[in-house]
């Protein structure tokens, strides 16, 4: 409000001046006209897209340029794809939808703008800023130079749209409500599913036997219960990596070190593990009561053996891994 | 009839001896420390216990806690489950009745693991339904020591899960039994034993949807019966109005969400036996006409009771980012390292007792193959809920191995007769090398398995949290009783009527222990007055100091564990006051204030300059900066976060230090009293010295 309010100021002083001199100093129409034709520049420019790519030339004109009423805020970044930087693509969907928000909001006036400038398209303001990280956002605001504060800290509050929107409204007094587009791909698989089960049904219509096949329903409900043991509700919520790479000796690590965390690939080795002692229950098991001949069920009978005692005792031995302090072990 | 009796004897035995078993493996806490009631939950119901015993039950129903919340207070009448406190209270009547002087604190103490052999029991009856005899014992045994219930039933956790299992697994028990018998007589049991659930603990919703579930999947499966009829009519509508005289519950159960499922498939039961029986009086024709109709209904009914899922608010309270409830650790979701310290062998064995169930399915089977899945979902989410997932774990791994053990530990000579007649287990010679193998691998994972629990209920689950113990290198051992020796100073030093701020964690143990008034305490109901009071921790002194005069706080209690390294402590905690302070009060509290440039939260010297003069900083570190604790490290360093603190010379102005508990672990300041006139800070008005104007008569010679 700050802001607009001062420009409406300027603009009376400026008529006032028109009024009392009778003739305008070239320079403040000449001004005054720059302005205007900044602002409806980048008008046209966000009403075509949300985040407005610049280059050197057009950022030095629209952005480094004195005359400006509006706030820009920028997001520094290197997108293309042989700069291999994984997190500008995730800063970059976040930023987007973040200006979309502002762009379609009904609060929307031309306070404040959106803008990226590529590494590969404007380096030489990565040069002229003295940049060397991307992603880095910066404010331009309407009135004087970026202040330090200007600066997002992307180390501490993170990309997600909702912080840079609280960062936006701190340092511009736009408030912006971050809208995210409804995310239709869960919906869509799962109409999918349903589509190819019904369709599988209607198929089979005249032999709908599968429906009372209790080793369907058997298995399914085991592959429920056995993702579930091994955590991996953890890691929908949590969003772990799948596997550590020490990036100084490259080694991978798939087990995180401590019992408060997970990675993805050590959920899946849990779960193998998991299957495998049940699996040696259920062989024991029939070993003992099925039909088959003496040869075929010892093998299960051994199978069953081996299975419950290697992988029990493996498990055991990643459990102690990150227990630490634990002291019992199986075959150690 | 010998074989029977001896059979009913071993059994007998057996349950005993789990009882026992169960018994004293909670007794851990009780040896090392002494009959404490532990944690924080605890000590409000048995301070509500301690209440309802000396005045009686009416009292109890309308009590008011000014205590609680200052200056809201709280109706606790109205805003417990009762079952807990009227159980130990009960006892203790009875007990006293027969002129058996306890004092209630050891009734108290003692509760959980007596009822864990009730639960014990329970979950033997209901796997001898399910399953047969030896499996129910099994599971009993499994139920006694394992530490995924341990941990919420050691002796001196008085809280409402501990008995609360038991009376789930006994509704459960009751409703199959009920469901097979189709007896008025069990569903009436079912329906009592559900009330004392309702009366006990919230976690009763589970119940309220399983129950319906399995109705609704029987339905579906074209398992209806005339038994499953009666049993699910009787107890809906009797376990309802039951459910509905708790006051805490009233009526929400036709009003909530979490209840309609139930409604839904009362609904849809009726329709279904209407059917049956317009079926046997239509025609063909007739009847397949309103079929289409009632199925179009029913359909319809489900759908509205679909659209408003139960399931789904567990996963969004999850999901949701409200730092209230993401500051607390059981809200977590559950890694599967929780879930093998919790069950250990029982996790990999579990799926292959659902797996024989479901293959020999029955009406009571689909039971508890729904009961596992709804359970493992919700211990995925959140790892306190691996309390309801525990008992149909211990069941289904008992099942399991049963049937392992049915076939390599019998005896071949004597069995072999009767079960060449049984046409599912038809003799096999196997080899007595494979069955001495298979069962002493068993044995061995069973072994492993006690020393397991036994050694997890000793080390992660028998802390009472109000006194600690730390080990020197011989072995000996330190008691550390800082929060019995600051809660007993405020007892006996302080105003009867003064209020005491501090972080939520405490409220009840003060309230319990101190017998003072408190702000906010671990009943987390209103987060403007907990976030007022983070907010008070955050600010500077003088700001705080406006906060705690509105609030009328006369001692501010916080933890420090820098001293002796303990890491629960309010700097650790600090960074949630932040939060949830921010989240009422955006515009004068800012949680990257707290941190320094580089995202580090730190509280050397390069901290940010808000934490360091912060209140909660400042009472934490005072006089701090003097102290040096060994030779090794400078004055003032702290061995919880390893680092020299960064504010040495503090000076309070509104506090003044009252008591600092013996290894600093509880600290507790007086707020000063505002002076009587306050002190102006502009300068004095000065009277400018106007001429003096002086006679110049000479004075009467009579003063020469």
């Amino acid at each position: 409000v700050a802001a607009s309010e001062m420009f409406y100021k300027l603009l009376i002083i400026a008529f006032l001046a028109v009024s009392l001199y009778g003739t305008p100093s070239d320079g403040q129409k000449k001004k005054e006209t720059l302005l205007s034709e900044k602002v409806s520049q980048m008008m046209e420019w966000t009403s075509k897209r949300a985040v407005i790519r610049l280059n050197g030339e057009k950022f030095r004109r629209l952005i480094r340029a004195p005359p400006r009423n509006y706030s820009v805020i920028i997001m520094f970044t290197a997108l293309q794809p042989q700069r291999q930087c994984g997190v500008c693509k995730q800063a970059d969907e976040e930023f987007q939808i973040l200006a979309n928000s502002w762009r379609y909001s009904s609060a929307f006036t031309n306070r404040i703008f959106f803008g990226m400038v590529d590494f590969d398209e404007g380096s030489d303001v990565f040069q002229m800023l003295n940049m060397n990280s991307a992603p880095t956002f910066i404010n331009f605001p309407a009135k004087g130079k970026p202040k330090p504060a200007d600066t997002y800290e992307l180390q501490v509050r993170g990309f997600a749209a909702e912080q840079l929107a609280r960062w936006v409204a701190d340092r511009t007094d736009v408030h912006i409500r971050v809208i995210r587009p409804p995310n239709y791909a869960g919906p869509l698989m799962l109409g999918l599913l349903l589509a190819f089960i019904g369709s599988l049904a209607y198929l089979r219509r005249n032999n709908l036997e599968f429906l009372f096949n209790k080793n369907v329903w058997a298995f399914s409900a085991l592959s429920f219960v056995l993702i579930m043991t091994s955590g991996q509700m953890w890691n929908h919520i949590r969003g772990p990596p799948y596997a550590h790479k020490n990036p100084n000796t490259g080694q991978v690590s798939y087990i995180h070190g401590s019992s408060q965390a997970q990675f993805v690939a050590e959920t899946h080795i849990v779960l193998l593990f998991n299957a495998a002692v049940t699996l040696g229950m259920v062989l024991l098991h029939e070993a003992a009561t099925s039909d088959l001949d003496i040869g075929k069920r010892k093998i299960m009978c051994v199978a069953g053996i081996g299975l419950v005692v290697l992988f029990f005792s493996w498990l055991l031995s990643i459990f102690r891994a990150k227990y630490h302090g634990y002291p019992y072990s199986f075959l150690e | 009839a010998s074989v029977s009796g001896f059979l009913s004897l071993l059994s007998f035995t057996i349950l005993f001896l789990a009882w026992l078993a169960g018994f004293s493996s909670r007794l851990f806490a009780v040896i090392r420390f002494e009959s404490i009631i532990h944690e924080f939950d605890p000590w409000f119901n048995y301070r509500s216990t301690h209440h309802l015993s000396t005045n009686g039950f009416y009292e109890f129903l309308n009590w008011f806690d000014e205590r609680a919340w200052y200056p809201l207070g709280r109706i606790v009448g109205g805003t417990v489950y009762p079952g807990l406190m009227v159980t130990a209270g009960l006892i203790h009547y009875i007990l006293n009745l027969l002129h058996v002087t306890v004092h209630i604190r050891d009734v108290c103490v003692f509760l959980a693991p007596v009822f864990s052999g009730l639960t014990a029991v329970s979950t033997f009856l209901l796997t001898r339904e399910l399953w047969n005899q030896g499996a129910g014992l099994l599971a009993a045994c499994f139920i006694a020591i394992v530490p995924g219930y341990i941990s919420r039933s050691v002796a001196g956790s008085f809280d409402n899960e501990g008995i609360a299992i038991f009376a789930l697994q006994f509704t459960y028990y009751l409703w199959v039994k009920s469901v097979k018998t189709g007896s008025v007589f069990w569903t009436i049991g079912c329906c009592l034993s559900y009330f004392y659930m309702v009366s006990a603990w919230g976690g009763y919703v589970f119940i309220i949807n399983l129950i319906p579930l399995h109705v609704f999947v029987l339905l579906l499966m074209q398992r209806f019966s005339r038994r499953l009829y009666i049993a699910y009519s009787t107890f809906y509508i009797v376990g309802l109005v039951l459910s509905m005289q708790i006051p805490f519950v009233g009526f929400q159960p036709i009003r909530t969400s979490e209840h309609m499922a139930a409604a839904g498939v009362f609904a849809l039961l009726q329709a279904y036996a209407f059917l049956q029986y317009l079926k046997d009086r239509l025609t063909r024709q007739e009847f397949q006409t309103l079929f289409f109709l009632g199925v179009s209904l029913a359909a319809g009914v489900v759908f509205l009771t679909l659209t408003k899922p139960s399931l789904p608010p567990l996963l969004r309270y999850a999901k949701i980012h409200i730092p209230i409830i993401a500051s607390v650790s059981e809200h977590q979701p559950t890694t599967w390292v929780s879930f093998f310290f919790d069950l250990h062998i029982l996790v990999c064995t579990f799926p292959a007792g659902l797996w024989f169930c479901i293959k020999n399915i029955n009406d009571e089977r689909v039971f508890v193959a729904l009961y596992a899945i709804s359970a493992v979902y919700f211990a995925g989410v959140m790892v306190r809920l691996m309390l309801t997932l525990t008992p149909v774990v211990c069941m289904l791994s008992a099942i399991a191995f049963s049937s392992v053990f049915e076939h390599y530990l019998g005896d071949d000579m004597k069995r072999e007769n009767p079960i060449k007649q049984h046409p599912f287990y038809p003799v096999k010679n196997s080899s007595v090398y494979s069955k001495l193998i298979v069962t002493m691998l068993m044995l061995m994972l069973l072994m492993m398995f006690a020393v397991h629990c036994t050694w997890v209920t000793s080390n992660a689950y028998s802390s009472p949290s109000v006194v600690l113990a730390s080990y020197n290198h011989d072995g000996s051992r330190n008691i550390l009783d800082d929060f019995r020796e600051a809660y007993y100073w405020l007892r006996q030093n302080t105003d009867e009527h003064a209020r005491v701020m501090s972080w939520w964690d405490y409220g009840y143990q003060i309230a319990g222990m101190a017998n003072r008034t408190t702000l906010v305490d671990n009943n987390t109901w209103n987060n403007s007055h907990i976030a007022l009071v983070g907010k008070a921790m955050s600010s500077n002194e003088s700001a705080a100091y406006e906060i705690m005069k509105s609030l009328d706080v006369d001692y501010v209690l916080i933890i420090f564990g820098g001293v002796i390294g303990y890491s629960g402590d309010d700097i650790n905690k600090f960074l949630w006051m932040v939060r949830i302070a921010e989240g009422e009060h955006p515009k004068d509290i800012r949680e990257s204030d707290y941190f320094t440039p580089q995202g580090e939260f730190r509280v050397d010297k390069a901290g940010s300059p808000t934490l360091l003069n912060c209140l909660m900083y400042k009472m934490s570190y005072y006089r701090f900066g003097e102290m040096q604790l060994d030779f090794r490290t400078p004055p003032g360093f702290d061995r919880t976060r390893n680092a020299e603190i960064g504010n040495k010379d503090i000076r309070l102005k509104h506090l003044e230090e009252a008591f600092t508990s013996e290894h600093w672990l509880v600290r507790i300041y007086r707020v000063k009293k505002q002076e009587n006139r306050q002190a102006l800070d502009h300068k004095l008005r000065n009277i400018a010295a106007k001429q003096k104007y002086t006679s110049k008569k000479v004075l009467p010679s009579r003063f020469h």
